[in-house]
């Protein structure tokens, strides 16, 4: 990994673990599952659509593996853990659930027994709000995981009703939900129908994070759910300000149709939303970096990632290096820190 | 006494330098007043079994007033927001003193009419501008509506206007069966760009929510304009619909203008990592959007600081391409008089107000004054 | 100045007219025995914002369930919809977003009108809605708007 992506003793939202095969999670898997894979030949894909040869060094697949390629040359304070083997699963809502199950036992296993400093997404079953629910109440006490992980990709968007009581179930665990790009491969990103390139895949995936946020506040779930952070991973970040100067106005007009937006949806969408910084997608000249900063408010919604082993090209250093001390050390570990509730991390 | 005669004095008809066109102002057609212009099998067809495509109204129906402005409803039988070219006139050119309007007129932007009914409408949509429009008032441009998703029909309603200098653009809709970049759309790119005229690609159409799905609220799906946008030009840079139509100009049109600026840096970042594997996007993204695009300003963002209006103009590169819109009769219209912020300057104003409209368009520069404005 | 809008008579509740005081164009409302006036003209972009709809509050319980409030009264202007209070002429967003001035509006007999008329402190102002100019008469009430 290139070492300019690595930020040492930072607080990184998004690394990337996953099983080196489906086998992996046969311990955590029951005989019928373990059967219904092999009898079929269900195969994990990596996310290989999301995730070809061109833009990713080799995941993680053990905790020797982690520590080998991340851990010693990134020393991190805290690494999340983000296995979006799930995303891929199949619509049987029945393994879609199991798997989750097993990739939540796979990580506390594999990684987070081993390494004080290794946090995880709880991954959950993304077709069936009931599992996730009962899957965020079967581990969600161990706080070693800090967020429901869901994917972009969705059938529905996340802040529809039918989702609001695994979000309840999540705060009572002490757990956020953090957002990842991507998804179940076969659904169509645009919504004129499929993309042909992988780069338009690529940056389709910031108007459908776009979109998810745009239902988690209309929809209410923040009035529902009023103590709810949603940490935005992997989708980019500078597209926020034009987003809400038209999200407000637009509200200022129609707000009746959504009476419990009570607030102007930027007021919200400060309150409660993070993104983290890969990709960073972000202009090379510091004047335009400084007016990006200005209209985001400054940087205090910032969350810095590596993304490992993904690669993104030129990131997040223009925007850090205009930065003050303070706000640099927000970026790369208070932010997190704060949101996530983790104890006060050691400055640099 | 001499006796002079004195010749009667030819006066000159007074003109005036062109200060405002509006971009964006829809006239729009009842089913009757299109019926007229339609074949005896579109109107039977119509009569018996109404139309397949549903208008996004019917599926996202709770539009703030119908949708439109409120005192936009002409009181007159028989007609609706938009299609009474008196109120038109009196509320649009003559209230702000328009010197140019251009129709997209957004009735035939279906794609799921079987082919027969789909020419047959758009062709109606074009006579219903010619007759009702066109001659009613030497300000009004017209655009010209295809069937799209039938790119041979289509190309045979473009060159069937061609001639008329008053067509001045070819009207896609922002959201189709396909992306707009498809090859299938390509021919439609290529008479539109033989014949001098830019497309313009308007908010609306048939839009799937398939990547987060759909939303629940108006709000969203109204917000969700700019984004459905943003995916249509990705798709039109990324497979090379610029590489391949080389003189294209499309107006990318109701989707806003602030976004452009974070789609051109994640466009030109993942260039550099993946774009050499790209065959059909040789050069820097940004470059093409540089020399292909435009947008107008209708629904214009209003950041609280309007200097960040300017800057995101300015970040985007579109001092040069940004075209004034009213979006008239629509709830969201953007006044003349006041939607453009002081912060942005005379030189830009003037800009986008009128300037860049009159690069893009060709249009006189001078125009006769119409009763006494 | 105070300009005389019509009879009461003429003015049920439910109506509304707009004056010109000057150059002000301002829209005067009956909602029951209350009367408010507001500048016709909304404060975003100028709209003609008394042509537009009047409405009670909205206010919601939880997300999907709401119920209409009498209070406050709103006029949303009839281009974007932005709304104002047609008691104060506040925002609906607050105090810190730019509201529309707003005007007391009552009613007077014909008696006291007619000698302000004369002494030149009160003007008969007819909105366009009236066909033509009325007198105003002792034995009548008349609504009167302080602009």
């Amino acid at each position: 990994m290139p070492a300019f992506t690595m930020q040492p003793n930072a607080v990184d939202c998004d690394v990337h673990v996953a099983p080196a095969s489906v086998q992996d999670l046969f311990p955590y898997l029951s005989d019928y599952w373990r059967q219904y894979v092999t009898e079929a030949g269900v195969r994990l894909t990596d996310m290989a659509h999301a995730y070809p040869p061109a833009v990713t060094g080799p995941l993680p697949h053990s905790f020797a593996e982690l520590a080998e390629r991340y851990l010693e040359p990134a020393q991190p304070q805290v690494a999340v853990l983000n296995c979006v083997t799930g995303f891929e699963t199949h619509r049987n809502p029945y393994f879609s659930a199991a798997v989750a199950s097993a990739v939540n036992d796979w990580l506390r296993e594999e990684f987070l027994g081993h390494d004080d400093r290794l946090r995880a997404s709880l991954a959950v079953s993304a077709v069936s709000p009931d599992d996730a629910v009962a899957e965020i109440q079967r581990v969600g006490e161990d706080p070693r995981f800090l967020q429901v992980l869901l994917p972009a990709r969705s059938d529905l968007p996340w802040g529809h009703k039918n989702n609001h009581a695994m979000f309840a179930a999540a705060r009572e665990r002490s757990l956020h939900v953090g957002l990842h790009a991507w998804g179940r491969p076969g659904k169509a990103p645009t919504p004129s129908g499929f993309t042909t390139t992988y780069l338009e895949d690529y940056v389709g995936n910031q108007p459908i994070a776009q979109a998810q946020l745009l239902s988690f506040v209309a929809e209410g779930v923040f009035e529902r759910v009023p103590d709810l952070r949603v940490m935005l991973i992997e989708n980019g970040f500078a597209w926020l300000p034009p987003l809400l100067w038209r999200f407000d106005k637009d509200w200022k007009g129609v707000w009746r149709e959504v009476p419990w937006v009570t607030e102007p949806p930027s007021e919200y969408v400060r309150r409660h939303f993070a993104m983290t910084t890969a990709p960073a997608h972000i202009p090379d000249d510091p004047a335009a970096v400084d007016q990006l900063l200005e209209m985001l408010g400054g940087a205090g919604m910032l969350a810095y990632a590596s993304d490992h082993p993904h690669e993104h090209g030129a990131g997040i250093q223009p925007l850090l290096a205009q930065l003050s001390d303070a706000d640099r050390d927000a970026v790369l570990r208070g932010n997190a820190a704060e949101l996530y509730g983790l104890s006060a991390p050691q400055a640099a | 006494m001499t006796q002079i005669d004195t010749a009667p004095e030819t006066q000159a008809p007074a003109t005036r330098a062109v200060e405002l066109i509006d971009c964006d102002v829809h006239a729009q057609a009842t089913d009757a007043m299109l019926a007229e212009h339609m074949g005896p099998s579109s109107r039977r067809m119509l009569e018996r079994f109404g139309r397949s495509t549903p208008k996004v109204t019917d599926w996202y129906p709770r539009a703030r007033n119908a949708g439109m402005r409120v005192d936009a409803w002409p009181n007159k039988p028989g007609h609706i927001w938009g299609s009474d070219p008196e109120m038109l006139r009196e509320q649009l050119l003559d209230e702000f003193d328009v010197d140019y309007a251009i129709l997209e007129v957004l009735s035939g932007q279906d794609c799921y009419d079987h082919p027969d009914l789909a020419a047959d409408r758009n062709r109606a949509v074009n006579e219903w501008q010619l007759h009702t429009w066109l001659d009613f008032d030497p300000r009004l441009r017209a655009t010209i509506a295809v069937a799209h998703e039938y790119p041979e029909l289509g190309v045979a309603e473009i060159e069937r206007r061609a001639e008329d200098e008053r067509f001045v653009a070819v009207l896609l809709p922002a959201s189709a069966a396909e992306p707009l970049g498809s090859p299938k759309y390509w021919p439609l790119y290529e008479a539109a760009t033989a014949c001098g005229r830019p497309v313009v690609i308007h908010t609306g159409g048939y839009v799937d929510h398939r990547g987060a799905g759909y939303p629940s609220f108006y709000l969203e799906y109204h917000v969700a304009n700019g984004l459905v946008m943003q995916s249509q030009l990705a798709g039109m840079v990324a497979g090379g619909l610029f590489e391949a139509v080389p003189g294209l100009r499309v107006v990318l049109t109701e989707s806003g203008l602030a976004w452009a600026a974070a789609l051109r840096w994640s466009l030109d970042a993942a260039w550099e990592v993946m774009g050499q594997d790209h065959p059909r996007l040789r050069r820097r993204p940004s470059e093409y959007i540089d020399e292909h695009v435009w947008f107008t300003t209708q629904p214009i963002e209003e950041p609280a600081d309007p200097q960040h209006l300017v800057a995101a103009i300015r970040q985007a590169r579109l001092e040069h391409r940004l075209l004034f819109a009213t979006d008239y009769p629509h709830w969201d219209f953007d006044s003349p008089a006041q939607a453009l912020p002081r912060a942005i300057g005379p030189e830009l104003r003037h800009a986008v107000r009128c300037g860049n409209a009159l690069d893009l368009y060709g249009l006189p520069r001078e125009r006769a004054i119409v009763n006494g404005g | 100045m105070r300009v005389v809008v019509g009879p009461v008579s003429e003015f049920p509740p439910g109506a509304r007219r707009i004056v010109q005081a000057g150059v002000r164009s301002i829209g005067v409302f009956r909602v029951g025995e209350r009367f408010y006036g507001i500048r016709n003209r909304c404060p975003h972009q100028g709209g003609p914002l008394c042509l537009g709809h009047m409405l009670g509050d909205a206010v919601a319980d939880e997300p999907g369930r709401a119920h209409v409030s009498a209070e406050p009264l709103r006029i949303a202007c009839p281009w974007h919809g932005w709304e104002y209070d047609l008691d104060s002429g506040q925002s609906f967003m607050g105090p810190g977003e730019a509201g529309v001035r707003s005007y007391g509006v009552g009613t007077a007999p014909g008696e006291a009108l007619l000698a302000e008329i004369e002494a030149g402190s009160t003007q008969l102002r007819p909105g366009p809605y009236v066909a033509e100019t009325f007198e105003v008469r002792v034995e009548d009430d008349y609504v009167v708007l302080d602009a």
